[in-house]
């Protein structure tokens, strides 16, 4: 198993330990193999992540009526598979105007639901810790060695459709908790980064529970305005 | 627009238009809406002085707890919108009005979650009302129901 040294400790205030122990867990998550990519494929898919931020494609899609209306290849390493490399870019840097036929065509392209779940998984850990790292003013971590192995491709029993363009455990309620539950690894992870960053999911249900020095209306309002400029209606 | 908590009135407008943040009610508002908005973009200036104005406003540990918060949701929002996921009916229901009056109904991901109804949408305010005292009764079942997180596989 990797050991990531990530630590705040030259951050120009004092971090938590919650915080850099989870971010240690979620980079030791992306370098191991997952259910359906090797450890190398999900650190290349964070090598991506980073790219997607210089792609003049996707600032030229960004800026577009629609993002269909232009077409290109991405800028990057592009080792993936041409459908990662777009599922992989749109959802960096213009998750807001994803669609079911979006995803229907990656899924023809070759791409299957598994994979794309564990994609959204490595994709949104790098995305929240680089955004951690931007927030505080430090550099972004270096990514972690691809440890060996292969996937285990093992599909959960019991998943449903739920509403969802990916299938889901079945449930009611807890929508968000549940959207990866094809891949239950990127749910811990999930998990995990969230009571570091934010709140456990028992302590969400009291409305009185702030998080450190913010109160719970100054947490809400945070988190409200990332969703909107993110046009997130979730 | 206001949504109540805890007994206190807040202006919701904020969410939509930082601008407004003056009026939300809410303490170092601004400082909180200028490093959301800066995060979620790409000028590193501004960045930066966001960064100090809420340092200086509320000190290094709210900064680092509204970073985390701010990164937190630049993946929830990804997982929501990525997966396609409806918002939850419950949260629809009590939320209808609001999500009209701010304009949330207007975002390409509203399409994933139906309509709540015009009896929903006229229940929304009370079901508000009554609900933190329903979360709370709720807390201990929804922590038995959540459970902990399932070990990674290794």
């Amino acid at each position: 198993m990797s050991d990531s040294a990530i630590d705040y400790v030259s951050a120009p205030v004092p971090v938590c330990a919650d915080l850099p122990a989870a971010h240690r867990r979620g980079w030791d998550h992306l370098a191991r193999p997952g259910r359906w990519w090797t450890g190398a494929e999900r650190v290349a898919i964070a090598t991506e992540v980073r790219a997607a931020a210089a792609c003049p494609l996707c600032h030229e899609r960004k800026q577009a009526l629609s993002p269909n209306a232009v077409t290109g290849t991405h800028a990057g390493p592009g080792v993936l598979p041409p459908a990662a490399v777009e599922a992989v870019h749109r959802i960096t840097t213009d998750p807001g105007r994803l669609s079911r036929g979006w995803l229907d065509g990656l899924e023809a392209d070759g791409l299957s639901d598994g994979h794309y779940v564990e994609l959204v998984g490595v994709v949104t850990t790098v995305v929240s810790i680089d955004s951690f790292c931007r927030g505080l003013g430090v550099p972004l971590h270096a990514l972690p060695e691809p440890e060996p192995g292969e996937p285990s491709r093992a599909r959960p029993d019991g998943l449903v459709d739920g509403g969802a363009w990916v299938p889901m455990t079945a449930g009611r309620f807890g929508n968000v908790l549940r959207a990866m539950s094809l891949v239950p690894e990127e749910v811990s992870n999930l998990m995990v980064l969230s009571r570091a960053h934010y709140l456990a999911p028992e302590e969400m249900a009291d409305i009185e529970r702030g998080r450190g020095a913010l109160d719970r209306a100054q947490v809400e309002l945070v988190a409200a305005r990332v969703s909107a400029l993110r046009e997130c209606f979730y | 627009m206001s949504g109540e908590t805890s007994g206190r009135d807040y202006g919701l407008a904020a969410i939509v238009d930082g601008k407004a943040a003056h009026a939300s009610g809410i303490d170092h508002a601004e400082e909180l809406v200028t490093l959301a908005e800066a995060m979620v973009g790409s000028d590193d200036a501004a960045l930066a002085s966001a960064r100090q104005g809420l340092r200086d406003a509320m000190g290094a540990e709210a900064l680092v707890d509204a970073a985390a918060v701010a990164s937190n949701f630049e993946r929830m929002v990804r997982i929501a919108d990525a997966t396609g996921i409806p918002l939850d009916p419950p949260v629809n229901a009590m939320t209808a009005d609001i999500q009209e009056e701010l304009g949330l109904t207007a975002f390409a991901a509203k399409s994933q979650t139906p309509d709540a109804g015009r009896l929903a949408r006229a229940a929304g305010p009370l079901l508000r009302r009554i609900s933190p005292r329903l979360m709370r009764a709720l807390a201990p079942r929804l922590q038995r129901l959540i459970g902990a997180p399932p070990e990674p596989r290794v």
